[in-house]
């Protein structure tokens, strides 16, 4: 599976990219939602995890676009953000589904499968 | 169509499909899916709801304290995963429901509203001189401040010079540049647990604070302040910077030691000290404090003294009452040579004086320590301590007369107050009696008589290992004695210890709420952590010479803070008294937990076949939840729609059965034309296993097939009326299956909810998993409860994962392979017939244990069954080499 994680704290990103590598995920980063949206545009993934809070284009912008891109790509919200205001509007602007950090790297495994299966069926 | 069903097609002599009919099989197939996927996205967000809800309702129990942090997490989830199953359902149904969304907009606004932050309002005054101050501002300036401006304008009092920088000043600069935001984010994502997790946090969030941009309006009206006190001092002004608490009154809690002050500062350095002290709100004593007594963070706005510093040749702390439960009446000082610093840190035992309480004070007890050093300002910043001679250590630090100056003012303030108080005071080289503080004192549990000193002299007791020293908390608490030095021991402080250090420092507040009682070498009465003790109800005797050392081994120990005296062991006839307050019971945290779940939790959708059973009458996220539940298999298995051709077979095995099979792909083995499938015709292993544990071993119950249904049988009502009402309904009784070759979905009736068995076993492992939830049920909440915790303790045996909430449980094993992933789907089977009657005998202890041991002992020999069957196909599968 193809995974795009975005998220503005590289802590977070060698992380969780050494986590799902582990388990056998193929995983890009990207530190914002500008480089997020360049890496959509030319490559395929199967889902993709992003932050809401980020300096510059914020998730739900990035979202948006993202979503003109590629309206079949599943993207996962995963924030330190707990507002079910802001869950709300992602989920509008067409978000698989919005989870909080810190999140179990199983959960996120389900989820993530869960994601790529529906294939955009949201 | 594969040639082979076309063949068979030809054999049954049906008609051959023509392309266009394929064509629109295939179309209608692919939709088919499409709703499968649906539904299956609608039963995770629904498990995603009922955890949410199940936690909100663990935590209104009070086993545990808990923050503002989990409850938006909570709403968070719950909203989030409601929602979600408003979007598959209407996706599902052809959008037949666009009230929900209307009903989840009403309840999820007015639950935002609760999760708001309640700061105060700006705009308002960033700086208030104290000349302006009075009671009046105390929302603005915090309870120190204001009560130090009452004093100076409305009691005629001796203050120090200075002004307030107010709550409005904090929120314009937590506002500023998003800093709020900022660390509202790093504690919500913080990860891991316990002292060292929060320490770690804590030191992230106190840097961001202390470097945080200052709105230049805030720096130019601080510095102007500045500017006028220099101009009014007589000698060269140094300044204290004390944290002043809003809402000490209205939370009914003390904040003892909870930020800290700077003292002597250069007044050059005002405007880092203050965001050091506006940091200190996230130290690690003022965090596990809040959190602890269910305080939000933002219910406590930071305000900040400045003062000018006093110079005290003396100094201390007055109680106008005795705060100690049991101790003789009468006004209690605490004084020490130098700043009174010395006294609130609890850095070494300070001169006592008990004085009669009145407007001609006499002095009852006098008791003058031997005090090693005395601190004074360091002529550039900060404190110096300077070390005693033992004589002058020895010599009582003030005169008797000032000690009843003291004592008065502490009566005159507790007269204008109506309550009794806690005052700072100081005595200034030229003689003046100057007034820092003056606060409510928290009495904690007084007036009752201490427990353990009703112990009967008949009982009669070992000799104590110490005694002595001053009992500052009354209470028994017993426990391993652990002797703390420094912060890394903090870490390894075991739960239930009594804690033992050399001093009564702040600091060590963060570990009362895991300790039995506490006893230290050094400290008093008045000390930050003697109050903070009393308000956690915790046993502590405090300047107990020696502690340490004779209790750093003594392992097992019992102290008996009412008498002062510490005992080796746990003698007989010294046992602690009632359990510890609920700290969390009436704090803002819980109240407005409180007010959030009751848009959560309540439950008022109970019957389908009601006309409201409708969207317009959802008035919690549960009631939505339930809709969303009932109705999305209404629409996957009901009798309308398009799908008839994919509508749910109901099942037969010997008789027919009253639950309904969906094959979503490859689940049956012959297509099925009519409205009943065989169980020879399924394919789908997992239903295949789960049959097998159904029916593995008799039931002593009553049929399993009757006419009643199969599974409802199962979970059927014993004790709710609601129930009884519902079984007319058409689609009450029955069960549902979702099933491919490799996996399968069961919706049984299981009370008011589903309970949902799913199982993926294919090739690959890592894709395998089996998972089985349910909430509630017919018995009573007890016996609920009870069911939860003895089936998790079943399954844990089998490598499942198990959360129970409450009376909900969550359970899954994954990344087995296919046999092993089967025979746990087969043990669930088992499980789900034989846990019938357990709701029944549960709250019989001794039937309960029997039948627990009865279904170990089925599920191990099931279990090796199965093993050992597979093993013998391998075998036999294996061609033998020669």
């Amino acid at each position: 599976m193809r995974i795009l994680v975005v998220d503005d704290e590289k802590e977070f990103l060698s992380l969780i990219e050494k986590r799902l590598s582990r388990r056998r995920m193929e995983v890009r980063t990207a530190d914002s939602g500008q480089a997020a949206l360049e890496i959509v545009r030319a490559e395929r993934f199967d889902a993709v995890v992003m932050d809401v809070r980020m300096p510059g284009m914020d998730g739900l912008e990035t979202l948006r676009q993202m979503k003109q891109i590629a309206p079949a790509l599943p993207v996962l919200l995963l924030t330190g953000h707990a507002s079910l205001g802001v869950a709300v509007n992602g989920m509008e602007l067409g978000a698989f589904d919005y989870m909080l950090k810190p999140v179990a790297i199983n959960e996120l495994l389900m989820k993530l499968e869960e994601a790529a299966r529906s294939g955009g069926a949201s | 169509m594969t040639l082979l069903r076309k063949l068979r097609a030809l054999l049954r002599r049906e008609p051959v499909p023509t392309p266009e009919e394929e064509a629109a099989a295939e179309r209608l197939k692919a939709r088919f899916r499409e709703r499968c996927t649906n539904f299956r996205q609608l039963l995770s967000a629904n498990k995603q709801a009922l955890e949410a809800l199940a936690e909100a309702e663990e935590c209104l129990r009070g086993v545990r304290p808990y923050g503002m942090k989990q409850i938006r997490s909570i709403v968070t989830r719950a909203g989030a995963g409601v929602f979600q199953m408003i979007r598959r359902l209407n996706a599902l149904s052809g959008n037949r429901y666009p009230g929900l969304m209307e009903s989840f907009s009403r309840i999820s606004a007015r639950m935002e509203a609760l999760m708001e932050h309640h700061g105060p309002r700006l705009p308002g005054s960033l700086v208030l001189p104290l000349e302006q101050i009075s009671l009046a501002e105390l929302s603005s300036v915090g309870g120190k401040m204001a009560n130090l401006g009452e004093m100076k304008r409305h009691v005629g009092l001796t203050v120090p010079d200075g002004f307030a920088v107010t709550a409005s000043a904090c929120a314009l600069f937590m506002q500023h540049e998003g800093l709020q935001e900022e660390i509202d984010r790093r504690m919500q994502a913080a990860e891991g647990k316990g002292t060292e997790a929060l320490f770690t946090l804590s030191a992230s969030l106190q840097e961001l604070v202390r470097t945080a941009a200052l709105p230049q309006t805030l720096t130019d009206q601080i510095l102007e302040q500045v500017a006028g006190m220099k101009a009014r001092a007589k000698g060269p002004l140094r300044l204290a910077l004390r944290s002043s608490a809003v809402g000490e009154d209205a939370l009914g809690v003390s904040f003892a030691g909870q930020f800290h002050s700077e003292l002597n500062v250069q007044p050059d350095d005002v405007l880092d000290v203050w965001r050091e002290i506006v940091a200190g709100k996230y130290s690690v004593t003022a965090m596990t404090y809040r959190f602890e007594r269910g305080i939000p963070d933002d219910a406590v706005p930071m305000c900040v003294g400045v003062l000018a510093m006093v110079n005290a040749v003396a100094g201390g702390v007055a109680y106008s009452r005795n705060p100690v439960a049991g101790g003789t009446p009468g006004v209690l000082i605490n004084a020490v040579p130098g700043l009174p610093v010395a006294v609130v840190d609890g850095s070494f035992s300070p001169d006592t004086f008990l004085i009669s309480h009145s407007h001609t004070p006499e002095i009852l007890e006098r008791h003058i320590a031997e005090k090693p050093f005395r601190c004074i300002c360091d002529p550039v910043e900060g404190i110096q301590r300077i070390p005693l001679l033992p004589e002058e250590g020895r010599k009582a630090c003030i005169s008797d007369t000032l000690a009843r100056q003291v004592a008065r003012l502490a009566v005159v303030l507790e007269e204008y107050y109506g309550e009794a108080q806690d005052v700072e005071w100081a005595l200034h080289p030229d003689g003046e009696l100057v007034i820092l503080q003056s606060r409510p004192l928290s009495l904690g549990e007084t007036g009752e008589a201490a427990p353990s000193s009703a112990v009967p002299e008949a009982c009669a007791l070992p000799e104590p290992l110490l005694a002595g020293g001053v009992s500052v908390s009354a209470g028994v608490g017993r426990g391993k004695a652990v002797v703390v030095r420094r912060d890394a021991d903090m870490l390894s402080f075991p739960e239930g210890a009594v804690l033992v250090t050399e001093r009564a420092q702040p600091r060590w507040a963060t570990l009362l709420s895991r300790a039995a009682a506490m006893v230290t070498e050094a400290g008093g009465a008045a000390g930050h952590l003697a109050c903070v003790a009393r308000e956690y109800g915790l046993p502590a005797v405090f300047g107990l010479k020696g502690a340490v050392k004779v209790l750093q081994d003594a392992g097992d120990i019992t102290v008996d803070a009412d008498a002062a005296r510490i005992f080796a062991g746990y003698p007989e006839g010294l046992a602690p008294a009632a359990p510890r307050p609920n700290l969390m019971e009436g704090s803002p945290v819980q109240e407005r937990l409180k007010q959030v779940a009751q848009l959560m939790v309540p439950l008022s959708l109970l019957d389908p076949s009601s006309p409201q059973f409708a969207p317009e009458y959802c008035h919690t996220l549960h009631d939505i939840i339930r809709f969303c539940h009932e109705k999305s298999v209404d629409c996957m298995f009901g009798e309308e729609g398009d799908f008839a051709a994919h509508q749910g077979k109901q099942l037969k095995a010997g008789a027919v059965l009253q639950y309904w099979v969906i094959d979503i792909d490859d689940g049956f083995i012959e297509p099925v034309r009519g409205s009943v499938v065989d169980l020879s015709n399924i394919r789908s292993a997992p239903m295949l296993s789960l049959w097998e544990g159904m029916t593995a071993v008799p039931w002593a119950g009553p049929p399993a097939t009757n006419a009643a249904g199969f599974m409802s049988v199962v979970f059927e009502s014993t004790m709710n009326r609601d129930l009884e009402v519902s079984t007319a309904t058409r689609l009450n009784n029955r069960n549902f299956l979702m099933i491919s070759s490799t996996f399968m979905n069961l919706q049984a009736r299981f009370g008011y909810h589903f309970c949902t068995v799913e199982a993926q076993a294919g090739d690959s492992a890592h894709e395998n998993f089996v998972s089985f939830q349910f909430k509630g049920g017919a018995a009573d909440g007890q016996r609920r409860i009870l069911r939860a915790h003895m089936v998790r303790e079943l399954l844990e045996d089998y490598g499942f994962r198990v959360d129970v909430r409450e009376d909900a449980l969550f359970a899954v094993a994954e990344g087995y392979d296919a046999p092993e992933t089967l025979l746990r789907v087969m043990l669930l089977g088992y499980l789900l017939i034989h846990t019938r009657q357990v709701d029944m005998i549960m709250n019989h202890e001794g039937r309960a244990k029997e039948l627990r041991s009865r279904l170990e002992r089925d599920m191990a020999r099931l279990a090796a069954a199965a093993r050992a069957r597979r093993d013998h196909e391998e075998t036999a599968q294996t061609p033998v080499r020669e």
